[in-house]
Formats: C-alpha cells, sequence, structure tokens
C-alpha cells in the first residue's frame, strides 16, 4: 500500500502547513465540572500575558467561584453581546468584537456551549472554528462527555445523555491538556459546596456524581488525553520522515442504516478510526425499496449521514439488492480493512424470515475484519414491512389468486386438470412481479390452498384422498414460492437499475444541456432550473463579484436578507455548505453549497425548500453531488473558454502590432540614415553647435529605437536562429565598443578582460547585439562622469561578460526589467523604446545563456551575462 | 574628364548627401540610382575608380552588380547595415573591397575612399614590405617591427600577418585568411585563427585585452589597421 503514501504525506503536511497560519487550539479537558478547567486556563492565560502576549479574555464563567474570579481580575474581557430572545436578554460571547480585536490568545470558556436563537452560529464550537481561521489562538475548556464520538459511551454509563456535543474534528489539531483531580477529591469539593451546580440540571448532574461513575469518566478523559498526544507525535513523527508503516492503508467502512442506531454505529466507528488513525467512509446501499422509505427514517437516514460527516467521514451511495454484498464490495474498492456494521436485538424467527445483513457481510467479507454493534433498538426491520397494513399484503395477493380459480373454475372442462396447478402459478408470478415479495409469497400459499379447495379430490374441503394431489400441492406450494420470491427480486433489481438510469440519464441530460451553452448568466439559468426540477426545489446560484454578492440563474430571487447573506458569504468564503439542515447559520432559509473548482470557488449553489423538511432528501444527496460537480465544471469551462478567446485575441493583436511595426520601422530607416549622415556632416562648431550636437544625439537615438523594433519585431516571429562559431570574446568587446564611439559617450565605458578567457562556441552578431544593448541601458542611466565598466571573466562551466554602472541602481522588484516595454520609474527623462532589455534577454537566451541583473555595492546595477563553455571550442594550437 | 567615385543608391536624398561629402572633399563623382544605370556608367571612358554601392536597388540584387563592377576594374566599397554579416561576408568574397555601415559616419567614409583612390592610382609598390599602423612587415627579411621594435613570429603568424597587412586598412574574411595561411581544407576551423590571432595580439598590441591593431569585424572576419 505504499503508492497511497505520497498523498498522504502531503495531505498531513499541507495540515501541519496551515496550522502556522491558522490559530492554534488549546483544550483544557475535564472529566467533569468542578475539576477546575477555567482556573487552569486563566493561570496559563497569566503566565502567557506575562511573556508579553496579547490575551483577552473573550468569555469565563467564573460560577461565583471567587478564586476564579481573582484570576480574572488582571485580564482584559470583551464585553458579552446581549440578545433578545423571546423576552429575555441573553448574554452571549462577542465573536465580532473578538475578530476586530485580534488578540494573540483569545480565552472562550466551555466550548460544548449553545448559542442564543440568533447568534451567527448555534454552537460556540463554530465561534471557535472561525476564531481559529481568522488566525487567532483559543483557549477553551470541555468536559469529556461533550465530545460527539464519547456521547454513547459516557450515555451507556451515566445513563444521562448529553446534548450540547462538540465534533471530533474540531479537536484534532488541538493541544488537549488534561485537568485531572482524583474522584474522591472531586466529590469533597462537591460537598464542601466548592462547586456550583446549575440548578435545572441538579438533580442529574448529582447522579453524575458517584465515585464508580467519575472514576469511569476520568479513565476516558485520561486515553482521550493519551490519545491525542499519540496523534499528534505521528503528524510530527511523519512530517520528519521517522514515521513507520503502520497507519497506512488503514480504512474504515461504515454501513448506515436508516434506524436510529445508526448514529451510534458511526459514532463506534469514529472510535474505532481514530485509534487506528484511519480515514473511514460511510456507505448507505440503496437497495430496491430504499426509495419507499418513509419520510420519517428518511429524514433519521440524511441524519445519521450529517453525523459521519461532521465526524470526518467521507460519504458514499451505492444502488445494489444484494446490501451485504454491496457493502463488501464497496469494502473491496476502497481497500478497506474494516467493516463496522450494526445489529440489532431481534427474533431468531424475524432473523429467518428477513435475514441480517450483518451476519450475510460476515458471510461474505474475505480479509476484512467485521465490527458488529449491538443496538438497543429493534429499528432496523426492513422499511417495507414497517408502515404497511400487516393484512395488506396477503388481502391483495388474494385478489390474483381468486381471479384465476375465478377462470378457471369457468373454463372447467377445457382445460385439462393437469395444467390447473401450472396455470395458478401465472397469480403468483403477477402477485410477486406488481406488488411486493411478501404479496408473492402469500399468493403462493393461497394458490397452493386454493388448488387443494377447489381442484382436487374431495372438492370444496382441504382434505387431500389421492396421494399424488398431495405430491402435486407440496410442489406447487414451492414452486409458487420459489417464483414468487425470484419475481419479486427481479422486479427489485429492474427497480434499482431503473433508479441508477434514471440517475445517470439526469446527469448526462443535465452535463449535455449546460455543454451546449458558452454564456454565464444562461448557464445559470438553465442550471438552476435543471437542478430546482431533478431536486424540486428553489436554486440560485451566488456569486461575488467585488465586495457585493449577486444572484444569478433565478429570477424570482434578486437579493438575500441578512441571514442568508451571511450564509452564502460563510459559504464562498470557507467552501463549506452552509445555512439550512447544516451546523452553521442554520437559521437561513437556503443551504449554500459550494461550487469547487480545480481555479478556485466559482460560487454558490443555494437551495430552498417552501415546505418543512429537509431541503435536500438522504437519497437525493448524490445526485446533489454529481450535480454541483457538474455545475461547477461548466462554470469552470466557461472561464477557461473566456481566458482562451482573450488570448486568441490577444495574439492575433500582437501579431498585427509586430507586422506593423516591423513595416514602420523599415520604412523609416531610410530616411533617418540620411538624416544622421547630414547631421554628421554639418560641422558642431560656432553658434548652432548644440543644435547640431543635440541633432545628431536624437537622430541617433531614433535610430536605436527603430533598430529596436525591427529586432522585437524579428524575435515575435521566432526568426533568431543562433549560428554559433568559435568567438574569441576580447573581439566582441572591442567591436561593442567600436560600435560606441562611432556615435556617442563611448569615452566612458573601460574594459577589464580576463586573458585566460578561452574561445566559446556562440553567434558573435546576437551577442554582440546583447552587450551593445546592455551597455546603451547603463550609458542612460549612469550619470556622465562615472564610468561604466565592461568585465569579462570566466570559471569553469561559463563565460561572465558584466556590464557596471554607478546609475541609481534597480528597484526592488527588477524581475520584470527584461520584459517588454518595462522602465525604471522616472526612465522617461532619458528615453528609450523599452524593448532593449528584452531583446537582449531573448538573444542571450537564444544562446543558450543566461542574463541577470542585480544591485551592485557602493550603489548602481550589474548586469550579467552567462555563457556556458563549450568544452571543445579551444582545441590544439595550429600556430 | 574622369570621375573618381561612382554612387550607387536608389535612395535621393542619400545620393544628395554622398554628393556634399565627397564635393567638400573635392574628389569627383557621378551618381546612378539603378544598377543598369550603374553598370552604363562604370564603363564610361574614362572609368570611375572606386564604386560606392547601396546594395538596396530597385531594378537588381547589388549582391550581383558586385563581381560586374569589380571585373571593370572598380573598387567596390558596399554600404551595408551593422547586423548584415552574412550580406558582408558574401559582398567580400564577391570581390567587393571593403565595406561601411550605414548608418555611415562621413567622415569615415571618406577616410575608406581616399585609401580606395590611392590605391587605385598608385598601385602598390611590388615590394616585399608592407606597413600598418606602428610597425611593417618584410617579407624579403623576414622580419616585422612594431613600434621600433623587432617581433619575433611563427612562420603561421607571419603569413597571418602579411595577409592581413597586404590590405592594410580592409576587412579579409575568416574564410579567406584561413585558406590562405592553413589551406583550403582548413577555411572552416575558425578555431584556428583565433588561437592565432591572439598569439599575434599578444607579440603585437599595446593591450591584447583591447586589440587596436588587429581588429575583428564579428561573424565577418579581420582588418589590419592602416599606416
Amino acid at each position: 500500500m505504499n503508492t497511497s503514501r505520497p498523498a498522504n504525506d502531503a495531505e498531513r503536511f499541507l495540515r501541519l502547513a496551515q496550522r502556522g497560519e491558522r490559530g492554534r487550539l488549546t483544550v483544557y479537558l475535564g472529566m467533569a465540572p468542578g475539576v477546575g478547567k477555567t482556573y487552569r486556563m486563566l493561570q496559563e492565560a497569566a503566565r502567557k500575558r506575562a511573556e508579553g502576549k496579547d490575551v483577552v479574555v473573550g468569555i469565563a464563567e467564573t460560577h461565583g467561584r471567587s478564586e476564579t474570579a481573582t484570576l480574572l481580575e488582571p485580564l482584559a474581557v470583551l464585553p458579552r453581546k446581549s440578545i433578545r430572545y423571546e423576552g429575555h436578554t441573553l448574554e452571549e460571547f462577542d465573536i465580532d468584537a473578538a475578530l476586530e480585536r485580534r488578540p494573540d490568545l483569545i480565552l472562550v470558556d466551555e466550548l460544548a456551549h449553545s448559542n442564543a436563537p440568533g447568534s451567527r452560529h448555534p454552537k460556540r464550537w463554530q465561534d471557535v472554528a472561525e476564531l481559529l481561521v481568522a488566525g487567532i489562538d483559543v483557549a477553551t475548556t470541555l468536559n469529556i462527555q461533550h465530545i460527539e464520538s464519547l456521547n454513547d459511551v459516557v450515555a451507556g454509563f451515566t445513563h444521562v445523555r448529553v446534548r450540547e456535543t462538540v465534533p471530533d474534528s474540531i479537536l484534532a489539531s488541538a493541544e488537549i491538556i488534561l485537568v485531572d483531580l482524583p474522584p474522591e477529591a472531586l466529590i469533597e469539593r462537591l460537598t464542601a459546596g466548592k462547586v456550583y451546580l446549575p440548578e435545572t440540571a441538579g438533580r442529574a448532574l448529582a447522579n453524575f456524581f458517584t465515585l464508580p461513575k467519575l472514576a469511569a469518566l476520568r479513565e476516558l478523559a485520561l486515553r482521550f488525553a493519551a490519545g491525542s498526544v499519540d496523534r499528534r507525535l505521528l503528524d510530527e513523527l511523519a512530517l520528519t520522515g521517522a514515521e513507520g508503516d503502520f497507519t497506512v492503508g488503514e480504512r474504515l467502512l461504515v454501513a448506515i442504516s436508516a434506524g436510529k442506531g445508526g448514529a451510534q454505529v458511526v459514532r463506534h466507528a469514529k472510535r474505532l478510526a481514530d485509534l487506528a488513525h484511519a480515514p473511514w467512509t460511510a456507505v448507505v446501499v440503496e437497495s430496491g425499496g430504499a426509495r419507499s422509505i418513509a419520510g420519517q427514517q428518511r429524514e433519521q437516514l440524511a441524519e445519521n449521514l450529517a453525523l459521519a460527516s461532521s465526524l470526518g467521514a467521507s460519504l458514499l451511495t451505492v444502488a445494489a439488492t444484494d446490501v451485504a454484498q454491496a457493502l463488501v464490495d464497496e469494502a473491496r474498492n476502497l481497500r478497506a480493512s474494516q467493516i463496522v456494521i450494526g445489529k440489532s436485538r431481534r427474533s431468531r424467527w424475524f432473523e429467518w424470515r428477513h435475514g441480517s445483513v450483518a451476519q450475510d457481510v460476515i458471510r461474505k467479507a474475505r480479509g476484512v475484519a467485521v465490527h458488529v454493534v449491538p443496538l438497543d433498538e429493534a429499528d432496523e426491520k426492513p422499511a417495507q414491512d414497517r408502515d404497511a397494513n400487516p393484512w395488506q399484503a396477503p388481502l391483495l395477493a388474494l385478489v390474483p389468486v381468486a381471479i384465476a380459480v375465478a377462470v378457471l373454475f369457468a373454463a372447467e372442462g377445457l382445460v385439462p386438470p393437469a395444467v390447473i396447478d401450472m396455470a395458478l402459478l401465472v397469480p403468483v408470478i403477477a402477485a410477486a412481479v406488481l406488488l411486493r415479495t411478501s404479496a408473492g409469497l402469500w399468493a403462493a400459499l393461497w394458490a397452493a390452498l386454493a388448488y387443494n379447495y377447489f381442484f382436487t379430490t374431495p372438492r370444496f374441503t382441504l382434505l387431500i384422498s389421492d396421494s399424488a394431489n398431495v405430491v402435486t400441492f407440496v410442489v406447487l406450494a414451492l414452486v409458487a414460492m420459489i417464483i414468487g420470491a425470484l419475481a419479486s427480486r427481479v422486479r427489485r433489481q429492474a427497480e434499482t437499475s431503473a433508479g441508477v438510469a434514471r440517475l445517470n440519464a439526469s446527469l448526462a441530460r443535465y452535463a449535455g444541456l449546460l455543454g451546449g451553452i458558452s454564456d454565464r448568466d444562461e448557464t445559470a439559468r438553465v442550471a438552476c432550473r435543471e437542478i430546482g426540477a431533478l431536486l424540486d426545489v428553489e436554486a440560485v446560484i451566488v456569486a461575488r463579484e467585488g465586495e457585493r454578492l449577486v444572484l444569478r440563474g433565478n429570477e424570482g430571487y434578486t437579493a438575500l436578507d441578512t441571514v442568508d447573506e451571511a450564509a452564502a458569504r460563510w459559504t464562498l468564503e470557507q467552501a463549506v455548505p452552509t445555512g439550512r439542515d447544516t451546523g452553521t447559520l442554520n437559521a437561513s432559509d437556503w443551504q449554500f453549497h459550494p461550487l469547487k473548482t480545480s481555479l478556485g470557488l466559482m460560487g454558490a449553489l443555494g437551495l430552498a425548500r417552501r415546505e418543512q423538511g429537509r431541503v435536500i432528501r438522504a437519497d437525493d444527496a448524490t445526485l446533489l453531488a454529481s450535480l454541483l460537480d457538474q455545475t461547477a465544471l461548466a462554470h469552470e469551462r466557461l472561464v477557461l473558454e473566456e481566458e482562451a478567446r482573450q488570448v486568441g485575441t490577444l495574439r492575433e493583436r500582437d501579431r498585427l502590432r509586430g507586422a506593423l511595426l516591423g513595416s514602420i520601422a523599415h520604412d523609416l530607416k531610410t530616411p533617418l540614415t540620411a538624416v544622421i549622415a547630414a547631421a554628421e556632416a554639418i560641422p558642431d562648431k560656432g553658434i548652432y553647435a548644440e543644435e547640431v550636437r543635440i541633432a545628431r544625439s536624437e537622430a541617433r537615438r531614433l535610430q536605436r529605437f527603430l533598430g529596436d523594433l525591427l529586432e522585437a519585431s524579428r524575435i515575435e516571429d521566432g526568426g533568431i536562429e543562433p549560428r554559433p562559431e568559435t568567438v574569441d570574446l576580447t573581439d566582441i568587446v572591442a567591436a561593442v565598443l567600436r560600435d560606441l564611439r562611432q556615435s556617442e559617450s563611448g569615452g566612458r565605458v573601460v574594459t577589464r578582460v580576463d586573458p585566460a578567457c578561452p574561445l566559446i562556441s556562440t553567434d558573435p552578431v546576437l551577442l554582440r547585439h546583447a552587450l551593445i544593448n546592455l551597455l546603451d541601458n547603463a550609458l542612460k542611466f549612469s550619470p556622465e562622469e562615472r564610468p561604466i565598466e565592461v568585465a569579462l571573466e570566466c570559471d569553469d562551466t561559463s563565460a561572465i561578460c558584466r556590464v557596471l554602472d554607478r546609475g541609481p541602481g534597480l528597484p526592488a522588484d527588477h524581475e520584470a526589467l527584461f520584459d517588454r516595454f518595462e522602465r525604471l520609474e522616472g526612465s522617461d527623462r532619458v528615453g528609450g523604446s523599452g524593448l532593449g532589455l528584452w531583446i537582449a534577454r531573448n538573444f542571450v537566451e537564444a544562446l543558450g545563456g543566461t542574463i541577470a541583473a542585480s544591485n551592485r555595492a557602493g550603489g548602481g546595477a550589474e548586469f550579467a551575462i552567462a555563457l556556458p563553455l563549450d568544452p571543445g571550442a579551444e582545441s590544439e594550437v595550429h600556430a | 574628364m574622369r570621375k573618381d567615385v561612382l554612387i550607387v543608391d536608389d535612395e535621393p536624398a542619400i545620393r544628395r548627401l554622398l554628393v556634399g561629402a565627397l564635393d567638400r572633399a573635392a574628389i569627383t563623382h557621378t551618381e546612378a540610382g539603378t544598377a543598369a544605370e550603374a553598370l552604363r556608367l562604370a564603363q564610361a571612358t574614362p572609368a570611375p575608380l572606386v564604386a560606392l554601392l547601396d546594395l538596396g536597388l530597385p531594378d537588381r540584387d547589388g549582391l550581383e552588380v558586385v563581381p560586374q563592377l569589380a571585373a571593370l576594374g572598380l573598387s567596390v566599397i558596399v554600404l551595408t547595415a551593422r547586423d548584415a554579416t552574412q550580406e558582408k561576408v558574401v559582398a567580400l568574397d564577391l570581390g567587393a573591397d571593403d565595406f561601411v555601415t550605414k548608418p555611415f559616419d562621413s567622415e569615415e567614409l571618406l577616410a575608406r575612399i581616399r585609401s580606395a583612390l590611392r590605391r587605385k592610382a598608385g598601385p602598390l609598390a611590388n615590394s616585399a614590405r608592407r606597413d600598418f599602423a606602428d610597425g611593417h612587415i618584410d617579407r624579403e627579411t623576414h622580419t616585422v617591427t612594431v613600434r621600433e621594435c623587432a617581433v619575433e613570429l611563427t612562420p603561421r603568424e607571419f603569413d597571418l600577418l602579411w595577409t592581413l597587412a597586404d590590405k592594410p586598412g580592409r576587412v579579409v574574411t575568416h574564410e579567406r585568411l584561413l585558406e590562405t595561411v592553413w589551406g583550403p581544407a582548413h577555411r572552416h576551423d575558425l578555431n584556428y585563427l583565433r588561437v592565432a590571432v591572439r598569439a599575434l595580439r599578444r607579440k603585437l598590441e599595446v593591450d591584447p585585452g583591447r586589440p587596436r591593431l588587429i581588429v575583428n569585424e564579428p561573424g565577418v572576419g579581420y582588418r589590419i589597421a592602416g599606416a
């Protein structure tokens, strides 16, 4: 399983890297209220403050304990936010004030607290998550029974189910500090009145504080803290590469059912996954009957899935008739090493009749460990039996049998007696195919009885006189049952594949529709219309335009109210589902889903449903995921198409401009030659001496300019083909100096040549041109009295030609210097086409060399051309 | 009356400029705007001595005209662009005497013309001595003197220096030098030439890192500074 390692490593590394910019979470974990978590947290905060950290108390409950209050005194405390709710004023942690204040560390007591209705997040841990995302360190307190994955365990021995739970995911990267106290000491503190108990929960809590229960809670807390240390250690080890292979390849698969017990199975799986440090996947198998799951059960299934997702599972829905086989197949596909499945306590009779998925999985699984979680509630019955009238199936089955009997009776004499028993199979098949499995079985029973009653002697009794008829009766009953079972299985398979086919057809149609559109608004409109129709919801696409949010695709909605907008923004910022039925801002009427693409977030899809209930039904979750993918892909395609179009236009425009420049430059060349020759011919003496000099230098400048344009258009046409020959760099430098002396200011240039430089193989014309451009540039920028230096030196691998000036030097961000039309700030004064360095770079790169610019010590700039040395260029001397 | 210089250029402005410069230098001249006219004027009697030839002509490729003018006994100076290296090499191979890079410096141009006229007027004494800036080379005595000092050269270096000094102030292409000094088989072994020139410079130049006597036209050839 080594193949999965790099991806895993990358993921872990990312997580660790992210931890750098995210805030760090410190959790003071206790086994029960009263162990001194807040006190300890405040102590640590005081220490951090003494170290010079900006520490702020976001919210801290002293519960009237004076020691705690004393600790709180020196610390800055954020004012609480008052929220009016049903006539009461509730005081809550003010997350906006905290984000505004941006302290190094903020204390937010009681992580499991539920916020007052109307707050940004329903849960305090969500406030904390936002603070962490904003890069603020948070310290908080938590009791062990509030941890989601331990919820069942705690409830199991305390018989108190805690409603306020914190998902394990937020604790995954937290530093857990265990605040421990022996149970005896805690009870002592309790009886001494040192522990404040909320009156409302007084009895329950008092019931809680017994020695055995506290001992169990303490053990749980210790184990959790140890596990957390272990996990963090593994992360660090993975980062340093010191980790062994023991965590690689483990994966858990948990089967999710629609029953209440599903949640229990999910929590169990989460604990196992944590112990194994393994990723886990929650699988829902849609057997044929699943579409007929009653409303309440569907809700439950959605809840179970949501729980699994919040505990860190990835979700998967597969369609199959054989649930057990599908689970085992999926386990093999995902290379899962363990399957977790629930099993309710049911009678043997029930299991004999309906079979047990858990049993089947155990029988079929090979090389996979199966964990069976015993469930308290006997709610794992197949759905179709649950809400149907128990008499419905036998009565319905009676109908086709009765019709068949009536027909056979009426046609007696025409039908040979031997055919009657076969003819009675017809209503059985009809019942099995058209009705339900159970109806088929009932029909088989009715048919057998009818055969006995109506057609065997003695007739109109259930007695059988002929032993041959006994055999016929038994065979008929058996055949009818088998055929009934088979027929109903065929029907279910047909239904399942029809369902899958419908799903695929919808998706294909959707993709096809979107694929044909090349306009963003139209895409949004079609997407919203189709998604709305497929999921029976209202859909709208929300995108960010600058700071504003815009709605697209649904004329019925043009603006969002404050809560909805906050939810949409949260989705756009955090790329997570937000709003109705989610854990964040669920006061919103809309549920927003991120449209993720490889180019980033394209926007959010908002979904709403007029009636009550969940926006997205559980069995539509997979469809929604596919629709989101398709929508995001369509948007991504549009963006890419648009970019491609723009690039195409730009390239065409560039080409035309290049051609135009080339031809203009060519036409200007000849007259300019005349101008320069004329200007050179006029003696620069007498009263017009200065004017003549200006005419000369400006004409030369214009000539350089034109030369640059011509070279640039040549480069753009791809017209530079180096013709390398053996070159003595001394010659190139000398030629460049001659060129300059021909014009002006060549006398300022001094050369420093390393005589040991070997001959190199390069194109002398291109190199000379590049060097002239560098010198031109240096002459332009350095003050006239300062010399410019050309230095030629070599090392073992390359020849380096430097041009050094004492001008103003380069700006900090000088990477763009070698780009086209790039000029230093304020360089308009000295003029130039802005092409010189770009041309030099192109030429040098065509020669296989590199060009670099840097600032010199003592002021000025240095440009260096480095060319690779050709070891064969200098062969033996033939002089 | 003899016209010393034949100006061949299709641009009237350039022709007028060249005319002005030659007038001031008191050099007689005649001008042509096309290759056909140039060839006609070159056959006048007495024929011009030097042709100043722009290669961009309306009726024919200037390079075709080079050997024809040379065959008529004219010394051809080609006007060409700085980076048109191949054009220069081909023109020199076809019999051009020299080239001047556009946009030209009229002083440099006049110097070249005067030097060409001098060569035409008094054909070089068929002596064994050639002069160049700072010194001379003597084939008879096999001696080289630079800044009044005798210099020892290897036979190859001597041949190379002689080939260059035979045309002082004018460019001799790399191929010509290699062919003459090393033989036709080595006309592309440029590194032989580079190494030899380095050695020669070490013996003759004041500062071999900044050569002034033996000058290279990158991609074209070498020129020795005239006396």
